[in-house]
């Protein structure tokens, strides 16, 4: 065995890691911290583009009172074209972990992958789970990798990570969730978050509801909580043109799931019809 | 001493003699198909024995600890790999075996500068339908068995032997349901172990009577925990395996 024991270093071992492509390509060593840690107006001098980071969506993850709720519109665009309305950008990792995802698709699913691949590399050399702090610190490093392709304005990735820690205590609310920036700082957020180019519309409406809503958002039930992501992500598609609202004559509903003690469930699309009627 | 063939062989034959030697003690592992899935049985003392190679693919060994968990890691890693390049579906046992195990095995045994392994390894797969499970039984020396009906490895052939007669001489056609499965996988170990301590005073009368094997089941579990690891195919998620609680198996053992 020659790699250091994580599935990361196993994949460069075996020469098939793709994320950090163009980090590798570049073989002196000098050039690519240098290139790495290039401020972007030096980038756009040398290399004529500028840090524009394509955020074309909106995902929402909330603790409610069962645990976390995270939901994501549908659509995915290339400039101003509708290239898919179907996307799926909230991605089960594990039994009780989710990635929702902003940014370049190529990127964000090969993330997602490597970061599911990693999880039970780590749970079947180790024999035993990834602790919490360890997952966060893999979705860093990924993130991190990715820089390259990020400052070139053409793949970057800002998640967000909810997940739930079941072996605790069972009073408690033990989901978590956790936002990045494109560097792969990660910071726990302790009720909401939000990413993508519609979550600059509803950050403001998420913490309004926390702290002066009716019921705050940490008390809601299920489908409080569906009814408000829903209307959540309704708004944001109504001044976003990148995020997609709910579709009725295709019968497009946004990826809705929520992680509790029992792990991942997927709302069904009856379940949101019926949300529906509440939001309109 | 290649161009001394006699002596090539003898070499290869002191190596099989020590091998053995050392592999006589170990504790066996049983496999049997159940409603289910598959399970991997055996009694340890504090040491996982069975582990989980991939979503559908199982693994259990005796021998030298440092030699299993570097084969393990070797079967681990190259199934982790493949399933990232390609997908989870297409890692499957019988290229994991042929492919990446059996050659190792056999190539460290032949060697006979180098160090062998000591170590045998028995590996369960469930598929989409009856047809797909398997067991494959690794010997040291790279023979590969395959088998769908039930699985045993043991310290000595002669104890496998004796320890599949009495699988053979138990089964019906019926599917078992797990507590059933369970029940006769550790008789079935017990064989193994009563017989495997027995050889040691080069007694080789293979006949074992139930008071006996109820007696080594007592005796062995005083400072011994029984493992049994599991494919179900109808858990839910990617992977299908995981080990028995000790109270899960508290509980089969109970079931009449």
């Amino acid at each position: 065995m020659n790699h250091k024991g994580d599935f990361l270093s196993l994949l460069k071992h075996k020469d098939t890691l793709q994320i950090d492509g163009e980090m590798r390509r570049e073989s002196n060593a000098k050039e690519l911290i240098h290139d790495a840690f290039q401020l972007p107006s030096d980038r756009k001098a040398s290399h004529g583009t500028t840090l524009e980071i394509p955020e074309a969506t909106t995902v929402v993850a909330m603790r409610y009172n069962e645990g976390i709720i995270i939901a994501g519109d549908r659509r995915a665009t290339a400039g101003t074209a509708v290239v898919h309305d179907r996307a799926e950008k909230v991605l089960p990792i594990d039994t009780h972990s989710v990635l929702a995802i902003s940014g370049a698709p190529a990127m964000a699913y090969e993330i997602a992958r490597v970061l599911k691949h990693s999880f039970q590399y780590f749970r079947r050399s180790q024999l035993q789970e990834l602790s919490v702090e360890g997952k966060l610190r893999t979705l860093s490093r990924l993130i991190r990798e990715n820089l390259p392709m990020a400052m070139q304005g053409i793949g970057a990735v800002i998640p967000i990570f909810a997940l739930y820690a079941p072996q605790t205590d069972e009073s408690k609310n033990e989901g978590k969730i956790y936002f990045y920036d494109a560097l792969g700082a990660h910071f726990e957020n302790v009720d909401f978050a939000t990413t993508g180019s519609g979550s600059v519309w509803i950050r403001g409406v998420l913490r309004y509801l926390d702290r002066w809503g009716e019921t705050r958002l940490e008390e809601m039930d299920q489908q409080q909580a569906t009814i408000t992501i829903l209307r959540l992500l309704d708004t944001a598609s109504e001044y976003d043109a990148a995020t997609s609202g709910y579709n009725a004559k295709a019968e497009i509903f946004p990826t809705v799931k929520t992680i509790t003690r029992q792990g991942i469930e997927a709302l069904t699309d009856k379940y949101l019809s019926e949300c529906y009627a509440e939001v309109t | 001493m290649r161009d001394m063939p006699y002596r090539w062989i003898e070499a290869i034959q002191d190596r099989r003699d020590y091998i053995e030697d050392q592999l006589r003690l170990g504790s066996p592992v049983v496999g049997l198909p159940y409603t289910q899935g598959s399970l991997l049985l055996t009694v340890g003392k504090g040491v996982q024995k069975i582990f989980e190679v991939h979503d559908r693919i199982a693994l259990s060994a005796i021998g030298h600890p440092a030699d299993i968990e570097r084969l393990r890691m070797l079967v681990t890693d190259t199934a982790s790999v493949q399933a990232f390049q390609s997908a989870t579906e297409d890692v499957n046992l019988h290229r994991l075996t042929h492919y990446v195990l059996a050659h190792t095995f056999k190539q460290a045994f032949e060697a006979i500068v180098g160090e062998a392994y000591i170590i045998k390894m028995l590996l369960a797969e469930i598929g989409n339908d009856d047809a797909a499970t398997q067991f494959t039984h690794i010997n040291y020396d790279g023979n590969v068995k395959v088998q769908h009906e039930s699985a045993v490895i043991g310290g000595t052939t002669e104890i496998e032997n004796a320890m599949q007669d009495y699988l053979a001489a138990a089964q019906t056609d019926a599917k078992l349901d797990l507590p059933t499965a369970l029940q006769l996988a550790l008789k079935t170990w017990a064989v193994g172990r009563e017989l495997s301590q027995r050889f040691e005073d080069a007694d080789d009368n293979t006949e074992v009577t139930d008071e006996q094997i109820d007696e080594i089941i007592k005796t062995e579990l005083e400072d011994g925990e029984i493992e049994v690891g599991v494919l179900d195919s109808t858990l839910s998620g990617d992977t299908k395996f995981r080990l028995l609680t000790q109270d899960e198996i508290q509980a089969a053992r109970e079931t009449t």
